[in-house]
């Protein structure tokens, strides 16, 4: 596609999510909508790692969980008001992924998901024993939320930031770093070799995926008004590969359809009950093997065939 | 004090011998197919359930149902490896690892759909303890212990001295080489994923004796053994030996001596510790 084509989609599609609140009478999906824009986020923050620099990282969901918490510790014991702890967040899991990613981005493929997912034990672990700060496995309820709770805007809010997210996401994509970035994918080596010093831009992407994830993290936190342990779990972490995976790996258009796809794919599988793990696990493999490009690359690729008539069917 | 680091070790070794034998299955998917192979623990622990269901629902004896979890370890590891990984074989590394993630997904729902959410101890009759000047040794940990030993033996003779290991390992060393060779690259990966399937099963039986299993207790195991592979050295066996066994132990001791609470804490720290001043681990060549 070209680019005032793109842009237009990109402008429709924004319009189209800003007429949920109106369209949408049910309000558990307007909640179910909220839920997949944060995840937009954490789902953007997925691909820089993953996607575009690939580095398969599972700790997304734990950088999320310190993001949440930080948020709201600092909202009960220092009296912050809401947007300068929502503000904070980030900043905090950037210290923590600086810490956690230098280790990590030692080692290569499999080897930096395991140590990533290992970090995401321990930040579980943490959370879970460490009760006079976290308390506990019980969580934190009562988190205050803004506009005292009104749906609607927290709506615009989450659209909004998204939005924000997205955009960014696009412009490191396409600045010079994001080049690099796409170069330690394709070879490491030879980013080296031509004097790049390749650690220094695995360590942008992951701190700022991380940051990505504790904006999320917090919004999450002051969107339920409850958070404990078990909602950032490796589980979740593996929901943020599956939502670049299934949109499409290193576009900017795949995490948004994969994140609101991991949000309401569980809840049209609700039928299925006690089989949805099952189902969801399938779903997964399938598409891994049968699509590794994803939705937007195979959307891609039908634009490409339909824009040259006579170009050869047999793929 | 000496007496509580000889009883630690003991504690120590039995669960370290199931480490060891989940990161042996896991060193030799590795190092023929390149496969992070995660859903390993699951299957396991599908192993150990089945090892449990055997028993109590059809009322076998411990020693009839171990040789037939074991029996579907095998079939249940070719499978896997003929309808999930065989596909993504010639694609990006990182598809197989989103394989393995789904297929995790799909054997944990299965392990929660035939078996539940309860925890699950497999009943031995292995009751007595031994006292041996203070320190008290548990049978049941002791014939862990043996078991793991004689199961690492046999795969390691098995592995050296048969023709087929030396296939296994000609594949490891050099695919191409190998297919020159005549070697049969469709069977290796089945062989292969069978016997580690088989070893991890074995692995799963151990830890429903030991502990209980219960659903997410195999995601756990499996990180344990990559942080095993990761100590030890990719691809070394005699790493997986060592890597498995200090693991065991300093999980042990910790969990004595500091907190237990916080006993994977300080086994993951010593794995990134290893990381940072030995990236290759404690046994793996330099790169």
């Amino acid at each position: 596609m070209n680019r005032p084509l793109t842009t237009l989609v990109w402008l429709l599609a924004f319009t189209a999510l800003a007429m949920l609140p109106q369209v949408l009478s049910v309000k558990y999906y307007l909640h179910l909508s909220i839920l997949a824009l944060i995840w937009v986020i954490v789902a953007q923050g997925q691909n820089l790692i993953q996607g575009f620099t690939g580095y398969v990282s599972i700790v997304q969901a734990g950088f999320m969980g310190i993001g949440a918490y930080g948020s709201t510790l600092i909202g009960i014991h220092f009296g912050w008001p809401i947007w300068a702890t929502i503000a904070a967040a980030p900043l905090i899991t950037a210290l923590f992924a600086l810490l956690t990613g230098y280790p990590s981005l030692r080692v290569k493929g499999h080897y930096f998901a395991i140590v990533t997912m290992a970090f995401n034990l321990i930040i579980v672990i943490v959370l879970v024993n460490f009760r006079e700060l976290t308390r506990g496995e019980a969580g934190i309820s009562n988190i205050p939320k803004p506009w005292d709770g009104d749906r609607d805007a927290y709506f615009y809010l989450a659209l909004t930031l998204a939005a924000a997210m997205t955009l960014l996401a696009a412009l490191i994509a396409r600045s010079r770093v994001g080049e690099i970035l796409r170069a330690i994918r394709q070879n490491e080596d030879l980013v080296g070799a031509i004097g790049i010093a390749a650690w220094k831009y695995k360590l942008f992407a992951f701190v700022i995926s991380a940051m990505y994830a504790g904006l999320a993290g917090a919004l999450y936190a002051h969107f339920q008004g409850f958070i404990n342990p078990e909602i950032f779990g490796v589980a979740q972490s593996l929901d943020a590969i599956l939502a670049v995976i299934l949109g499409g790996t290193g576009t900017i258009a795949g995490p948004v359809i994969g994140a609101f796809l991991v949000v309401f794919l569980p809840e049209l599988l609700r039928f299925a009950d006690s089989f949805r793990l099952i189902l969801y696990g399938l779903i997964l493999v399938l598409a891994t093997i049968f699509m590794p490009i994803g939705i937007v690359g195979v959307a891609k690729t039908v634009l490409a065939r339909l824009h040259r008539p006579g170009a050869r069917h047999d793929g | 004090m000496l007496i509580e680091i000889l009883q630690q070790t003991i504690n120590g070794l039995a669960i370290g011998g199931v480490y060891v034998l989940i990161a042996l299955g896991l060193t030799t998917v590795f190092g023929i197919l390149g496969i992070a192979h995660f859903a390993h623990g699951s299957i396991s622990m599908f192993g150990g359930y089945l090892t449990y269901f055997l028993m109590t629902g059809y009322g076998l004896p411990l020693i009839a149902a171990i040789p037939i979890a074991l029996a579907a370890g095998v079939l249940l590891g070719a499978l896997v490896e003929m309808l999930a990984y065989r596909p993504v074989r010639h694609a990006n590394h990182i598809n197989a690892f989103i394989v393995a993630l789904g297929l995790t997904m799909m054997v944990e729902g299965i392990n929660l759909q035939f078996f539940g959410h309860e925890q699950i101890v497999i009943p031995t009759t292995l009751s007595r303890v031994f006292d041996i000047k203070g320190v008290t040794v548990p049978e049941l940990r002791l014939y862990v212990i043996l078991s793991a030993i004689l199961l690492v033996a046999a795969m390691m003779i098995f592995v050296e001295k048969t023709k087929t290991g030396q296939a296994i390992r000609a594949v490891a060393e050099n695919r191409d080489a190998a297919i020159l060779m005549g070697v049969n690259v469709t069977t290796i990966p089945l062989i292969v994923f069978g016997i580690s399937t088989a070893l991890g099963v074995a692995a799963g039986i151990m830890v429903g004796a030991l502990f209980a299993i219960a659903p997410g207790i195999g995601e756990g195991l499996v990180v344990k053994g990559f942080a095993v592979l990761i100590l030890g050295g990719l691809g070394s066996f005699p790493g997986a030996i060592l890597g498995g066994t200090v693991l065991g132990i300093t999980e042990s001791i910790a969990a004595g001596f500091i907190s237990s609470a916080y006993k994977d804490v300080i086994a993951f720290a010593v794995m990134i510790i290893v990381l940072l001043v030995r990236p290759q681990g404690l046994l793996g060549r330099a790169p």
